[in-house]
């Protein structure tokens, strides 16, 4: 296996439990709340990489900049997918689109980044995406939302 | 379902979905940006300095509409709102880890994407909720994903 993918295959799994830890939150607080909280968490998670790692800080402002703006991206993109839910749209369509996500990304990296798909990696992105979204449906069964404001 | 109002305006959950696509979308491609230049724990120590200025923005609102819920259930939210920040930033790392040795943002994205196959299978488990067709169908394409996008 691929080390890569044995990395992005840790971060889909605790990913894929926090789907479960928010319900469990959101079900009792408010989603404003439980964001709240959810900051916290990355706070203390901040404080404990900075105790234990001490890591180097000899860095180009670019790179400083964009991870400053991932972190500012995701979390705006955890609220306004909050607000969507908050603003009429049905849960199951609206984490469906939000599921495309990625395609934005393929996009930005094969025009900006240079990057290259063979036929089977971008048959397996649109498998992927596929993937996501009908795993984000409900059902009348009762399923849970897949909506997550860590990606 | 409309996707315009009579208006011509789109509807303010659409609106707020495709916001969600560009944040998210684009958070994907400056994570590979910012992992040129740095490694996974200095990315999410930027990345949590992102987050800040929504977070004082969200504890405004929530200092401002006060708690409806009793001490005890809000205790429960906080710590299961808490542990999905935790188990969302380690997320982080792993993501940004799979981008530092050497994958691709195009190729990533997606497959992290998939994380609510893993928060539906939880839900099975745990929440002894059932799965519609379109999930069994939506998990077997994961997994034809994940091998698509690995190859």
């Amino acid at each position: 296996m691929h080390l890569w993918l044995a990395f992005a295959i840790a971060a889909l799994v605790l990913w894929g439990i926090t789907g479960v830890t928010q319900k469990l939150s959101t079900n009792r607080i408010s989603s404003e709340r439980s964001f709240l909280w959810f900051c916290w968490a990355m706070v203390a998670l901040t404080a404990a990489i900075l105790v234990v790692t001490r890591p180097g800080w000899k860095l180009g402002s670019l790179v400083v900049i964009c991870s400053v703006a991932g972190g500012a991206l995701n979390g705006l993109g955890a609220w306004t997918s909050f607000r969507a839910l908050e603003s009429g749209g049905k849960a199951s369509i609206v984490i469906s689109l939000i599921a495309l996500y990625p395609l934005l990304t393929i996009v930005l990296a094969v025009a900006f980044l240079g990057e290259r798909l063979t036929w089977m990696q971008s048959a397996g992105a649109v498998v992927a995406i596929a993937a996501a979204i009908l795993l984000s449906i409900e059902t009348p069964a009762g399923t849970q939302e897949s909506a997550n404001v860590s990606n | 379902m409309n996707q315009t109002h009579p208006s011509g305006r789109l509807p303010a959950w659409l609106l707020w979905s495709l916001v969600t696509i560009v944040l998210w979308g684009t958070w994907g491609f400056v994570s590979k940006i910012a992992s040129a230049g740095m490694d996974a724990y200095v990315n999410q120590v930027l990345y949590t300095a992102g987050l800040v200025p929504l977070m004082v923005f969200v504890a405004w609102t929530v200092h401002r509409s006060g708690s409806h819920e009793s001490k005890e259930i809000r205790r429960v939210g906080v710590f299961w709102a808490f542990l999905t920040g935790i188990l969302g930033g380690v997320g982080n790392i792993f993501f940004f880890q799979a981008m530092v040795v050497g994958g691709k943002a195009s190729v990533v994205a997606p497959v992290t994407a998939l994380f609510p196959m893993v928060t539906v299978f939880l839900a099975m488990t745990f929440l002894h909720e059932r799965l519609g067709r379109t999930q069994w169908f939506g998990l077997l394409l994961a997994f034809i994903a994940i091998f698509l996008l690995s190859a």
